[in-house]
């Protein structure tokens, strides 16, 4: 299918600017848009950028009148960061989805949707299955904010697929991504000088190259499929093994004092923990990426493990990289 | 080497140790470099701890870490030996690869029979193989005690993780009774509760693999169920709140197991290719199947304890 006109939501963002610029050296893709407030984060070529808010109704008229067939909704915040509060946060995630979704019900060219949605719609339970399937969102109540937002996000797009039949639907349940070039809530943890780690636990974590989460898309954008596809590295890998890795040394909170601590410590500037992730440390999360194989067609380059020593290799104090490769490989 | 000349190199040793830290090198660094006065048993596990500090080591997708499962082989093996002084029957009724279901009876609190029985295994099969395990999900919200069952092979009791584990041709120990084996008073024992609704002979047709019954004698033993307090389980969050002689009167010594006298016996394996994966939806089938599992164990076990004679002499 060539010819491809694209529109890529948040592309302002690491992974929005990235992704534009797969595209555009991409001969299948003759038009790309990229909506944001924000510049986007290099200079892109022959992207169009449209300076709109995704929560101004009036992107409905820009993206009809950009004539897409494809819209890549990139715009979901999935962590507290320092200039955004968590009202601000709610609002771009359920309104900004919402304003996308009237817009995409007005552009009659539009035929497919991806969205890079989030995997932590699973939450992090110690009795959970150790790998989620796609059908196993209902297992167990969705416990924060961001839970429920995202809850909310899939509800839309389930709603808007089953109205839209000619419309293909691509829920992308995204696991952290990781990487050296990327800057995010694991990555802020695995920097700060001292780490806090719940005391007696070590929770099983996946992550996904920053790589493989831009190829992952352009993969979703290239074979649509219907439905929720989780993306990962495959393989886990174990949090105290990836904090010893980074060389950083912890420090073990018993559980009922971790967030009280995690607190105060984020008062005197270390990052910030949200209450997904704090869950997250506690008892970790993984998914089976057999759909995202082989129906999308798309094997990551990158296991959990060599993605975490990627990122570990960028920042490693000490010359033991090619060790871990070993162990890795 | 005399003792003098011992103390002397670990003197050595600290002396160098201290130096490297004051010296800003970090403690993986510092082990390296005051080790190389050590003898060469001493510089080997100094440069395992090293490894193991630099997370150079490795654990599978499952959080199976086979280093540290070595490490505390030694406490299992004299758990095995000395102090339930294990007797194992019928190993060669486990295949010696691919796909197998164990089902077991199940006594005590702490999966020690899983243990037990993956030490078997591991020692008497002429091809030895490391099971996993299913574990009550409950044990899974407990700090070390979650991490440590990981580590060693236990996965929370679930049918996704059985399914997958088989799908990647494991051999998988599941106890059918569940917590009602787990709560069953002393004067219960070895008398199997119900199997539920059979889960885990759907999860075995599913996968078309053979189920082999374990009856294990000993593990009922361990912790002597008196009595149990529902305010307790309730403040805690547990399934249930054992009172034994020794728990919770001694705190943490309360989970150290009474010295009973073990047997396992690995019984003839039930195929269950030949139904083909549709049979798990046979209601019927799974029923009869589960109860056929269920009197296998039961007899065997029953043999096993006359077999024993004494409990713990």
């Amino acid at each position: 299918m060539a010819g491809r006109r694209v529109l890529v939501t948040g592309v302002g963002s690491y992974i929005g600017t990235g992704l534009a610029r797969r595209l555009e050296d991409h001969p299948d893709f003759d038009y790309v848009a990229g909506l944001d407030t924000r510049p986007s984060r290099s200079p892109l070529e022959r992207t169009e950028l449209i300076e709109a808010d995704i929560r101004d109704p009036v992107i409905a008229t820009l993206i009809a009148q950009a004539e897409v067939d494809t819209v890549v909704h990139n715009q979901i915040v999935r962590q507290p960061e320092p200039g955004t509060s968590s009202a601000t946060m709610h609002d771009i995630n359920v309104i900004g989805s919402l304003q996308l979704l009237t817009a995409c019900e007005r552009s009659p060219s539009v035929r497919s949707i991806v969205i890079r949605g989030s995997a932590g719609i699973y939450g992090s339970e110690p009795a959970a299955p150790q790998f989620f399937g796609e059908e196993m969102t209902r297992l167990y109540p969705l416990r924060t904010r961001f839970q429920r937002d995202i809850g909310e996000i899939e509800n839309y797009f389930l709603t808007f697929a089953r109205r839209h039949p000619h419309v293909t639907c691509t829920m992308l349940r995204y696991q952290p991504a990781i990487g050296p070039s990327l800057e995010t809530q694991i990555t802020r943890y695995l920097s700060a000088p001292v780490v806090p780690t719940y005391l007696g636990y070590d929770p099983r974590l996946q992550f996904v190259h920053e790589d493989d989460a831009l190829d992952a898309l352009v993969a979703a954008i290239r074979r649509p499929v219907r439905g929720a596809v989780n993306v990962a590295g495959p393989g886990t890998i174990g949090l105290t093994r990836l904090v010893r890795m980074a060389g950083r040394p912890t420090l073990p909170v018993p559980a009922p004092l971790f967030a009280s601590t995690a607190g105060a410590l984020g008062r005197t500037g270390l990052p910030r923990l949200s209450p997904d992730f704090r869950n997250l440390l506690r008892y970790g999360r993984a998914v089976d990426t057999t759909r995202l194989t082989e129906e999308v067609g798309f094997t990551p380059r990158y296991s959990t493990p060599a993605a975490a020593l990627d990122f570990v290799a960028r920042h490693a104090p000490r010359g033991m990289v090619p060790r871990l490769k070993r162990a890795v490989a | 080497m005399a003792a003098g000349q011992g103390i002397e190199v670990a003197t050595l040793f600290l002396r160098g140790l201290r130096g490297g830290l004051d010296a800003g090198l970090d403690l993986p660094q510092a082990l390296a470099r005051s080790a190389s006065g050590l003898p060469r048993g001493a510089r080997e596990r100094v440069r395992g701890i090293r490894r193991r500090l630099d997370g150079d080591y490795q654990e599978d997708e499952w959080g199976f870490d086979g280093e540290f499962r070595d490490a505390v082989e030694p406490v299992f093996d004299f758990l095995y030996d000395a102090w339930w002084r294990v007797r194992v029957s019928g190993v060669e009724n486990v295949p010696g690869h691919g796909r197998a279901l164990l089902a077991a009876n199940h006594g005590g609190i702490l999966p020690w029979d899983a243990t037990m029985m993956s030490v078997a295994l591991m020692r008497e099969h002429p091809l030895p193989r490391q099971p996993r395990f299913l574990v009550l999900d409950w044990a899974f919200e407990l700090p070390f005690i979650s991490s440590t069952i990981r580590k060693v092979g236990g996965v929370v009791a679930s049918p996704h993780n059985a399914l997958r584990l088989l799908g990647q041709d494991e051999l998988v120990a599941v106890f059918p009774e569940g917590v009602k084996g787990m709560a069953k008073p002393f004067a219960q024992r070895y008398r199997l509760q119900r199997f539920g609704r059979g889960g885990f002979v759907e999860i075995a047709l599913r996968a078309g693999a053979p189920i082999v019954p374990v009856a294990v004698v000993g593990s009922e033993e361990i912790y002597p169920k008196l009595g149990e307090s529902r305010t307790l389980a309730r403040a805690v969050g547990a399934p249930f709140f054992p009172l034994t002689p020794l728990f919770p009167w001694l705190g943490p010594l309360g989970a150290i197991p009474l010295p009973s006298r073990w047997r396992i016996e690995f019984c003839a394996p039930i195929e269950t290719a030949s139904y083909g994966p549709e049979g798990a939806d046979d209601r019927g089938l799974v029923l009869e199947l589960s109860e056929q599992v269920r009197q296998t164990i039961q007899r065997a076990v029953l043999e096993n304890v006359v077999k024993r004679g004494g409990t713990f002499v």
